[in-house]
């Protein structure tokens, strides 16, 4: 990305209403270009002082040769990073298609901690089919590694997993390993380790508090364009991270524009628009008379890669189904459960221990 | 609620002059000053004029401001109160049920409900601390489980959450059959809904009630509430273990609770 698409990527970014914002550095791998993520921190830092928003910079990198002077250089200021960890070292490596990715995600997490604190980094789970059969190595390898959390979640039809032959299979197996991942980390909690399962965490929140959730999947009004936008090294606009996926296939159906253009015909522009009229659970077939409508998003960007159109069609989604599963499953345990759980959700959602 | 006792004549302007006149003489080392009624808000303006005077005589004073909370429904007149300056200000607010027919009934006032919910979302607006109260009596205590599950629902942001044993006097004599509660007869409701706001994370506390009327869970919560002009103990209160962190009796309730008993035995935490 050049220097000066970055420079107005941020000046969009604080055109936003929103008082926090979360500036995320993805790639390819960003690392590589450390001088120019440092150059977009400053610059963020000087408007960030202009108008009394808050930001969290976000480094997702796989961790494998972030240089020193970067790591000294984000200890000043709120950065935290973001990882890949697959579970334990076979499982990881097989995942990857190597044999020495486990060691080196490991020693940049460890450098990260040593650098800049102990809970500035943060590493996301990939459930590969051969990971559905490993959901307690997982989070033991978890463990093992000081993390006291975990997000279980499942593969997204997009990119490179798009080649995965049978998603509804894929989908089913999924569901059952969510359910013994999270049964195994209950009894971790009962046991008295402090273990937060984060999606669990976040519906639950939405079940059980008036408070918002800031996860993307989850919204109504869709997470896209209101949650999240990204600003791609083509020097185009597009409205979520899975939009650009479809648009590495050749697919620009959610470019938004381009980050030379005004903020107003990017946010409030045609495509925009169109995109609106399907983006809220309240308005479309199968989701407007759900249960769960409150709880559940809208994601148009899914439907349309998954089954060719934005609005989407519930009966036959996979992405419905898992949903409606996993937070059945967890009224299930609210309803049958309720005393013996209720202190573990609980402090899951406040964080109080 | 009510004044305790009850009074029918106007006395605001007297009261007001004297109020003044104590607060001129009061040292500047007090550490809080409270403000109660009747219903101070009735008042109108006078009561910011007060509370300017204190802020001007008494700066390093905390200020404890019971209220209905009623007359915040109108933001002008949350505005004004925040206009006097002072941050050092808590206001003591009772909401009687998560009901609104309840809440109502107790206070004898349709519409109270909404008013008093307007009022603290308009306090919380304008950057106030609430402590929330809940005088607990035969009517709103059956619902105190749903009860907090309403406050951590609706009014997360409060700053305290007080449970109150009700005083045996004035009205409650009145009204005996209708509010008067043995607590012994509502300790597991009691338990449920503090255990439960505490462990979302909010500050709350059992003022008023003994610790042998509790169970044992909710001693942590139980603070010495009782303003000493008007606390007691009972003779046999010596050979409790926990005296000296006990709230203790009110002087002047007429009507004590059938589990005053000492506790001996402290089992360990």
């Amino acid at each position: 990305m050049s220097k000066e698409d970055l420079f107005r990527s941020i000046d969009h970014m604080y055109m936003s209403p929103a008082p926090h914002l979360t500036m995320e550095f993805q790639g390819g791998e960003p690392t590589l270009v450390p001088e120019l993520i440092k150059e977009g921190i400053l610059y963020s830092e000087s408007k960030r002082e202009q108008t009394g928003k808050s930001v969290t910079y976000v480094i997702c990198t796989n961790s494998v040769n972030i240089p020193d002077h970067l790591l000294d250089f984000c200890s000043n200021y709120n950065v935290v990073f973001s990882t890949s960890l697959d579970g334990p070292e076979w499982l990881h490596n097989t995942n990857r298609g190597k044999s020495d990715s486990y060691q080196k995600v490991i020693a940049g997490i460890e450098k990260v901690r040593d650098a800049i604190g102990e809970y500035k980094v943060s590493a996301l789970m990939t459930t590969s089919e051969l990971s559905l059969d490993h959901p307690k190595e997982i989070i033991d390898a978890y463990r093992a590694n000081k993390f006291n959390s975990i997000f279980i979640r499942s593969l997204n039809p997009y990119g490179l997993a798009k080649d995965n032959e049978d998603w509804p299979r894929y989908f089913d197996r999924f569901v059952e390993f969510y359910k013994i991942a999270l049964d195994y980390i209950i009894e971790i909690n009962k046991s008295g380790e402090l273990f937060v399962e984060e999606l669990t965490t976040m519906i639950l929140k939405k079940i059980l508090t008036p408070f918002p959730i800031g996860f993307v999947d989850l919204q109504s009004p869709s997470g896209i364009v209101n949650g999240v936008i990204v600003y791609n090294y083509d020097g185009y606009v597009y409205a979520s991270d899975e939009s650009r996926m479809l648009a590495e296939n050749g697919d620009y159906k959610f470019r938004l524009g381009k980050i030379t253009d005004n903020y107003e015909s990017i946010f409030y522009g045609r495509r925009v628009q169109e995109v609106s009229r399907v983006w809220a659970t309240e308005y479309i077939a199968g989701c407007s008379e759900c249960a769960y409508l409150s709880i559940c998003g809208a994601d148009p960007v899914r439907n349309y890669s998954t089954q060719g159109d934005e609005y989407g069609f519930r009966p036959s989604s996979t992405l419905c189904k898992k949903n409606m599963s996993i937070i059945n499953h967890i009224f299930h345990l609210l309803d049958t459960r309720r005393e013996e759980l209720m202190p573990i959700f609980q402090r899951w959602i406040t964080g109080v221990e | 609620m009510c004044c305790q006792p009850p009074n029918n004549s106007n006395d605001l302007e007297r009261n007001y002059i004297k109020n003044i006149k104590l607060i001129d003489s009061a040292p500047s080392t007090l550490p809080s000053i409270g403000i109660t009624g009747g219903e101070p808000t009735l008042l109108g303006d006078k009561l910011f004029s007060l509370i300017s005077h204190i802020k001007a005589k008494l700066p390093e004073t905390e200020i404890h401001l019971l209220t209905n909370g009623r007359a915040f429904a109108d933001i002008t007149y949350a505005k004004k109160l925040k206009q006097c300056g002072t941050d050092n200000i808590l206001l003591g607010i009772p909401l009687h049920s998560d009901c609104s027919i309840d809440h109502d009934y107790i206070t004898q006032s349709k519409g109270s409900f909404d008013e008093t919910m307007l009022g603290l979302y308009n306090l919380e607006r304008c950057g106030f601390d609430v402590e929330l109260r809940i005088v607990l009596n035969r009517i709103t205590c059956q619902r105190l489980p749903q009860m907090a599950n309403f406050i951590y629902r609706n009014l997360p942001f409060v700053r305290y959450v007080a449970f109150m044993g009700m005083e045996y006097t004035g009205y409650t004599i009145k009204n005996h059959d209708l509010v008067w509660i043995d607590p012994l007869d509502y300790k597991d409701q009691l338990e449920t809904a503090v255990c439960e706001l505490n462990r979302w994370g909010l500050n709350v506390s059992v003022f008023n009630l003994t610790h042998c009327v509790l169970n044992e869970n909710l001693w942590k919560f139980a603070v010495k509430s009782i303003s000493d002009w008007k606390n007691e103990y009972a003779e046999f209160c010596d050979e409790c273990a926990l005296k000296e962190k006990c709230c203790g009796l009110f002087a002047t309730s007429r009507k004590q609770s059938k589990g005053l008993q000492p506790i001996k035995v402290i089992l360990c935490e």
